[in-house]
């Protein structure tokens, strides 16, 4: 197995674009991650891409835009995680010998309003099968079990408004208060809308290439050191489902993943200096700083609230601002989380810079839980 | 009450039987590993083989967890025309297994993790025939 480089990021903001092609959106963030790496189109040896709404050979039609190289071309489908699904499709394709330079992209214009659920009719049918309900179910049981606090939801939501008002590709790049965000609408109990992350629209891309390419073209080699892609043992709750074992409690997919991911690196969580994780809901983010190994089981809430996952933390949490910050378009949200890590890695994040980062962890979670993680390090 | 030549069907087969004193929610034990599944299924998920009996569920479990639903669902959500917010939970029952199920309380003050919980079947709506679907849910047992 060879060593992978980041070497080139392209974003197209995260948002709502009116009647802009969603084949454009993908096109301007692939131009944008060329032109970052320096390299010449012609150079990829293979391209993967990520989405779920865009359609049957998206990718194809985005690059076909860009130039016709004869390479192969990927469509990749895994709901949320679909974008890291991609860019372990890259990092293998190099990994593996196949080529020395490869592209992953995502692109996304997603429907308004709620996400219906991927289970049965019947079961949707039912009322049984809409996202929130299921983060939600997670929240409640994590508040009973542990003590976590409405507040809390509120103030995971409050810290990435706040970090996302710096970030030019974020949706919203505004300030939510305590009361703002206290006062929204109830969804899903104990969740509120603006605790809820909007479905929209948006695109990514990153080159990965071998060491010895990289090295032709930045100073600032920035490692791919683990891209991992897990979906769930029998007995852990994932969403949604019909009925969970009571018997059997297996690890969670985010815990899977990050252990891989960790041993993949040769490192561990009090390795890092940032992470970017899946916080579709406020409640989320806490479980998930528990599952990646950030604090102990149930101590997720506290973590915050010592002020630990905010910039200058002990381990900033979402300082991109977040899915509740960019929004989720679902195959363009892990590779902007990747592009957020690698400029906070260059030191290029601005008022959002986490200082001397060098280690920084990003993590999708998607629906019946495949889950995509990367540990990237200069 | 069903207009007449109007039946009632299930949600979906199997989901329940209501035929003596239940309703009793049907679930799927494997013979090998023990572990139970709701709805029924031939085949273990632990296993990874097909080798389950149909068993039925006891009555009355516990609450895992809850929340309410406070805005329709989008299709194929298939509820009242006037859209009423519902209860939705996880109720976990002695079989050793938890079911996602609509909750018959929608007031989540009178919800709390750890309460005893009871089936029940109703009418959820009709289909484009005309019949009655029925489906399961849960109530707070008085």
């Amino acid at each position: 197995m060879r060593d992978v480089y980041a070497i080139g990021v392209g974003m197209h903001r995260f948002g709502r674009f009116g009647d802009k092609d969603v084949i454009e959106i993908g096109r301007e963030a692939v131009v944008d991650a060329i032109r970052d790496a320096g390299i010449a189109w012609q150079e990829v040896g293979a391209a993967y891409c990520g989405t779920v709404f865009a359609g049957p050979m998206a990718g194809n039609k985005v690059l076909a835009r860009v130039g016709l190289t004869g390479l192969p071309i990927m469509n990749v489908e895994d709901a949320c995680a679909s974008g890291g699904a991609a860019l372990r499709a890259a990092y293998q394709a190099i990994a593996g010998g196949f080529c020395d330079v490869a592209l992953a992209f995502g692109l996304e214009k997603m429907p308004r309003g709620f996400i219906a659920g991927n289970q049965d009719d019947w079961f949707a049918g039912l009322g049984l099968a809409v996202n929130p309900q299921y983060f939600a179910l997670k929240a409640r049981w994590h508040m009973a079990n542990f003590g976590t606090t409405d507040d809390q939801l509120v103030r995971v939501s409050v810290k990435n408004h706040k970090n996302g008002a710096s970030n030019p590709y974020a949706m919203y790049q505004k300030v939510m208060t305590f009361e703002e965000i206290a006062n929204s609408a109830m969804v899903n109990d104990p969740l509120r809308l603006l605790m809820l992350c909007a479905p929209n629209e948006g695109g990514a891309a990153v080159i990965l290439s071998t060491r010895e390419v990289a090295m032709r073209h930045t100073t600032k080699l920035i490692k791919l050191s683990a891209a991992i892609l897990k979906s769930p043992l029998y007995g852990t709750a994932e969403v949604p489902h019909m009925s969970l074992s009571a018997k059997v409690e297996a690890p969670t997919v985010t815990m899977t993943a990050s252990k891989e991911a960790y041993e993949t690196a040769g490192i561990g969580p009090d390795d890092l200096d940032l992470v970017e994780t899946q916080d579709t809901d406020s409640a989320s983010e806490i479980i998930y700083t528990e599952e990646l190994g950030l604090c102990e089981r149930g101590e997720g809430g506290r973590l915050l609230d010592e002020g630990a996952t905010e910039i200058g933390g002990r381990i900033p949490v979402n300082v991109s601002g977040g899915l509740l910050s960019k929004g989720e378009p679902l195959g363009a949200s892990a590779l902007g989380q990747v592009a957020e890590v690698i400029w906070q890695l260059r030191g290029e994040a601005g008022a959002r810079q986490v200082p001397d980062a060098r280690v920084g962890l990003t993590h999708v979670y998607g629906a019946l839980g495949n889950c995509a993680i990367a540990i990237l390090q200069r | 009450m069903s207009e007449p030549g109007k039946k009632q069907i299930q949600a979906r087969e199997g989901l329940f039987d209501w035929s003596d004193e239940g309703p009793y929610l049907l679930g799927s034990r494997c013979q090998k590993c023990g572990e139970v599944v709701f709805p029924t299924n031939p085949f273990c998920p632990q296993c990874c083989e097909e080798t389950t009996e149909v068993i039925k569920l006891s009555r009355q479990g516990i609450l895992y967890s809850f929340t309410v639903q406070r805005y329709k669902p989008p299709p194929p959500y298939r509820g009242p025309e006037v859209f009423a917010p519902y209860g939705v939970g996880m109720v976990e029952l002695p079989e050793g297994v938890r079911v996602t199920s609509v909750l018959e309380e929608s007031n989540p003050d009178r919800l709390k993790v750890g309460m005893p919980m009871e089936v029940v079947v109703k009418v959820r709506y009709q289909n484009d025939e005309g019949n009655d679907v029925l489906g399961y849910g849960f109530k707070v047992v008085e």
